[in-house]
């Protein structure tokens, strides 16, 4: 037997919006809604964010400081491309140098975890009524295909107690928000690949065979009909929504994307089988099934505590422990969507809040360090095997070229065919571009 | 509990409430009794009626009809306690005969306890909003709440509140935002706005005001009046707070005596503190600037502060204000009836401020008592509250409302923990709606799964652990129809039509897929708990 599910979908919550009859609807979601009709159908592009929680030291991987004290103890080591060393502990993401620009000048203005995770991940600065939505929820509303089956963006293992806004999708709603896996706690929580990434509560209890869940579908059809038809408002629809696409992902194919063991185990020890390399190769799966974006959150390495990079004491036991994670899910990520033909479409980001302080505090320790610091674009959309801006030889001040948030964000837009002075509606009645209009791409990072 | 005693408890509470408590407006801050308090809030709700009427009139629009006693009942515990009547409750009060029963339920409710915490939720979500978007903030906050709970079960005026917590104490044992040592109090509300001045400016205008400032900050308003210069000498009242620690973490907050300006940032410009209103402060010797502002803001002449409260208390029975934004009640953003919320503001301020007051007199409006349903077809909310609105339940609705339902039990957890332990902590982080607007609530997919699949509604629809499904499934007086009558009057508040009833008596009578009646039983409860009428206050 065929399901019934509820009919009153997006295409209604279309229809109605294109007649006009939506016109006053504060939050903006519908007119956003309707925007996308007229959207390119065609996938484009796949955006990967690998989220840095606490800050990630810069010295100890993508700018080194050979010959000064701020270097601390770790060796530089050459990479593919003449010229660039990366920390001695990434040593198989030096080789890929020539699909990566690092961008050593990163200059922002925010020191507190909150305040900066939500200006990095938004673009946008933590004040006022409006509700930014996050980097995720924006490019999963230009990318995603109507007809996919699952979400446009997907977050896996993030740690969010640092500002939750910042992983939401504020004003654009719940459409876009993420769909979560192996969410983290605070202290400790499995590791090791025990974390679950699997899409919770996305099977009915075992009890529940396919037939009784359609009849059960049924009865809530034919019981909601009344009360939809004498409840027309848009929290009602969006419940309908909500469910016709939960519904669609519990029976989709392409949820197998989840189901990591369907991989040669050399593939997951390539990875790593931590919560880290597991979320690599998600990713990776993801990607192939057309999700438009995927963050993936180092936040922790094995009993550690959830915002790892957040080094004020024994930052080179840290780093170099995080390091031995990133370094082969990050480059067997590049090397696997290399293999498949999708590095050329998919863009990499690597980034924290912020960076750390040059100079070791006496905990051998670094602090935070927003001043000075370097992220990385890596893979489709970009020209590899580059480096932009420069810190000098101690790492105190950017010497040339810095790099705002709303520089770096504009052109993670560019890079994945995105429009950044395109407008959403906020929820305060006033149009938002998805980056400040102030940003100037790198343009020589730009393919 | 059942028919009689119910209705004689609420009726012998209205009656002892007389002596006990001091009559009307000598005693600041104390609620009016009930007698009196429910005699003038009838007397607001007609004359409520009256401007609606009016309006509705004029704009030749007509209103639906009144909402049944079911639709009444669930609307007003939803907005009172927080959750739904229990099935027996229900049962007790749509067989009631008597013509007053609405007021009489509205009564019992206020005096219940679970109305302390729910009015501790309203007046905390609408004090210290930071705490259900900002991690910091919710960490923080207990202080805050536990004072809250304290004002609340006092019965304190809304500008008492108000003025306790703009002139709370800083420093000493509360001081430090991490304390273990800390005592119930407002001082959160310093924490939440990181006490930086021009935050606590913002804030204050925000919530008490309800005026936005925020983008005078930085630049001249492009709509509103006020100017950069203007917004810094607003904040310039807090110039005395003073925030200890880093950028990384926030220290204890602290005040300098006798401040009263401040330096416009990347300027030379210092202003002095000066009202919004372009007045002078009435500073007197060794005053401090809160103190003044304190005074200014709360006044009784202040244009905006019971203004500003009585449209969000609206919004809240609502799901709109009179004025939309709530914070945003600027001189170009009129209210659709500015007589009405002018005259209950005055009444708000007449009866001292009282939530109770402006409580009886909404609940008691034709417009309140309206149904949600309508015929056309907009998705848009009903023009000028000739429907109600339908709302999306808050997540503390929804999960109080899903135990109340199916006699779920938890182990432990609480909302509040940073760790989002606990199976009610996980669920209202999941359920997490983040100051949207409850008319325009929406669904995530994650969401339905849980509902769908999750443990709760798993737990609540199998014979073994739901509380409610196995005592109706199981009840030997009970046939088919009894069981299904059961199931609404727990979940929905309401009997079945004539036409569920029978088509949901076939299934279960027919066992569904798999022939088993409890099992079809068990569909029906499952049905009904993940449909949209569950999941909204209509």
């Amino acid at each position: 037997m065929t399901p019934k599910t509820p009919h009153l979908s997006r295409r209604q919550l279309l229809r109605l919006a294109s007649a006009g009859l939506l016109g006053s609807s504060a939050s903006g979601w519908i007119e956003n809604l309707a925007a996308r009709a007229a959207a390119d159908p065609k996938r484009r592009r796949s955006c990967i964010l690998l989220w840095m929680t606490g800050g990630p030291s810069q010295i100890d991987t993508f700018d080194p400081k050979p010959g000064h004290a701020n270097n601390g103890p770790f060796k530089p080591i050459a990479t593919s491309v003449p010229g660039i060393s990366f920390g001695e502990h990434l040593p198989k993401l030096a080789q890929q140098m020539k699909d990566m620009a690092v961008i050593r000048s990163m200059s922002t203005k925010e020191g507190d975890h909150g305040r900066a995770t939500f200006n990095l991940r938004t673009g946008y600065q933590p004040t006022g009524p409006i509700r930014y939505p996050a980097l995720g929820s924006l490019v999963s509303k230009e990318l995603e295909n109507d007809q996919a089956e699952l979400p446009g963006f997907i977050s896996i293992s993030p740690y969010r107690a640092f500002n939750p806004a910042a992983f939401s999708s504020g004003f654009l709603g719940p459409q876009y928000a993420p769909l979560i896996v192996g969410e983290r706690a605070v202290i400790g929580g499995p590791d090791g690949g025990k974390l679950s990434l699997k899409v919770e509560d996305v099977n009915p209890p075992s009890e529940i065979n396919r037939e009784r869940a359609d009849a059960r579908l049924d009865l809530m059809e034919v019981m909601s009909k009344d009360f939809l038809a004498g409840h027309p408002g848009v929290s009602p629809l969006s419940h309908q929504d909500a469910y016709v696409r939960a519904v669609k992902l519990m029976r989709s194919k392409a949820v197998k994307a989840f189901e990591l063991d369907d991989e040669p185990a050399a593939v997951r020890d390539a990875y790593g089988r931590n919560a880290f390399g597991n979320g690599c190769l998600l990713a990776r799966r993801l990607v192939e099934r057309g999700v438009p974006f995927v963050e993936v959150t180092l936040s922790a390495t094995d009993g550690s505590m959830a915002f790892g990079w957040d080094t004020h004491q024994k930052n080179f036991d840290a780093v170099a422990k995080l390091c031995g994670t990133l370094d082969p899910a990050w480059s067997s990520l590049m090397n696997d969507l290399r293999t498949r033909g999708l590095l050329d479409s998919t863009l990499i980001v690597w980034m924290g809040e912020f960076g750390r302080t040059p100079k070791i505090n006496k905990d051998a320790g670094r602090d935070h360090f927003p001043n000075a610091w370097s992220t990385v674009l890596a893979g489709g959309g970009i020209k590899g095997g580059q480096v932009i801006g420069d810190t000098g030889a101690d790492g105190m001040t950017v010497k040339d070229r810095p790099v705002s948030v709303p520089d770096l964000l504009s052109t993670v837009c560019k890079a994945i065919g995105i429009d950044p002075a395109k407008q959403n509606m906020s929820d305060v009645g006033r149009p938002i571009r998805i980056v400040d209009p102030k940003a100037t791409p790198i343009k020589e990072v730009l393919a | 509990m059942n028919d009689r005693r119910f209705l004689t408890g609420a009726v012998l509470l209205v009656l002892a409430s007389v002596p006990a408590l001091a009559p009307a407006a000598d005693v600041a801050g104390k609620g009016l009794d009930a007698v009196a308090s429910s005699r003038d809030a009838k007397a607001l709700a007609q004359t409520i009626d009256r401007r609606l009427a009016a309006k509705w009139a004029e704009a030749k629009i007509v209103p639906v009809g009144p909402a049944d006693d079911a639709e009444y009942l669930r609307r007003v515990c939803l907005d009172l306690v927080g959750k739904l009547p229990s099935a027996s409750e229900a049962r007790d009060f749509l067989d009631d005969r008597s013509p007053d029963k609405r007021a009489k339920l509205v009564e019992r409710l206020l005096a219940s306890p679970a109305y302390m915490a729910r009015a501790t939720e309203i007046w905390r979500q609408l004090l210290l909003p930071e705490a259900d978007t900002d991690g910091q903030a919710r960490f923080t906050s207990g202080p805050f709440e536990a004072w809250l709970r304290k004002k609340v079960a006092e019965e304190a005026g809304y500008d008492a509140i108000v003025r306790e917590i703009l002139t709370a104490k800083l420093g000493g044992r509360n001081a430090n935002p991490y304390s273990t040592r800390a005592e119930p109090s407002p001082v959160p509300f310093y924490f939440a706005k990181d006490g930086k001045p021009e935050n606590l400016a913002a804030g204050t205008a925000r919530v008490f005001l309800g005026i936005r400032l925020e983008c005078a900050q930085c630049h001249n308003h492009p709509f509103a009046k006020w100017k950069r210069e203007e917004f810094w000498s607003f904040a310039a009242f807090f110039a005395g707070v003073q925030r200890q620690g880093t950028d990384d973490a926030l220290g204890s907050i602290r005040e300098v005596a006798g401040r009263r300006e401040l330096a416009i940032p990347g300027t030379e410009r210092i202003v002095k503190a000066v009202h919004l209103d372009g007045s002078e402060p009435a500073w007197k010797t060794r005053s401090e600037g809160r103190q003044v502002l304190s005074d200014w803001i709360t006044s009784d002449k202040n244009p905006y502060f019971a203004k500003a409260a009585v449209n969000r208390v609206w919004s809240r029975f609502f799901g709109i204000g009179l004025v939309e934004p709530v914070d945003d009640m600027g001189e170009d953003n009129e209210p659709i009836i500015p007589e009405l919320l002018d005259e209950m503001s005055r009444q708000f301020i007449t009866h001292n401020y009282d939530l109770k007051y402006l409580i009886r007199a909404i609940t008691a409006t034709r417009a309140y008592g309206l149904t949600s349903t309508v015929k056309q077809k907009e998705s848009s909310a009903p023009p000028m509250f000739s429907a109600m609105p339908v709302r999306g339940l808050s997540p503390g609705q929804l999960f109080d409302s899903l135990v109340q339902a199916t006699g779920f039990r938890e182990g432990g957890g609480n909302g509040y923990s940073m760790d989002l332990a606990g199976a009610k902590g996980r669920f209202l982080e999941l359920f997490a709606n983040r100051n949207e607007r409850p008319t325009e609530a929406q669904t995530s997919i994650l969401q339905a799964l849980t509902l769908m699949n999750g443990q709760i509604v798993s737990g609540a629809t199998s014979l073994e652990a739901g509380d409610t499904l196995s005592a109706v499934a199981e009840a030997p007086y009970l046939d088919t129809s009894g069981r299904i009558e059961e199931l609404f009057l727990a979940a929905l508040t309401r009997r079945p039509r004539p036409e569920e009833l029978s088509y949901l008596s076939a299934y279960v009578d027919r066992g569904g897929p798999t022939g088993d009646k409890s099992k079809a039983l068990a569909d029906v409860f499952w049905a009904i708990l993940n449909g949209p009428e569950f999941k909204h206050n209509h």
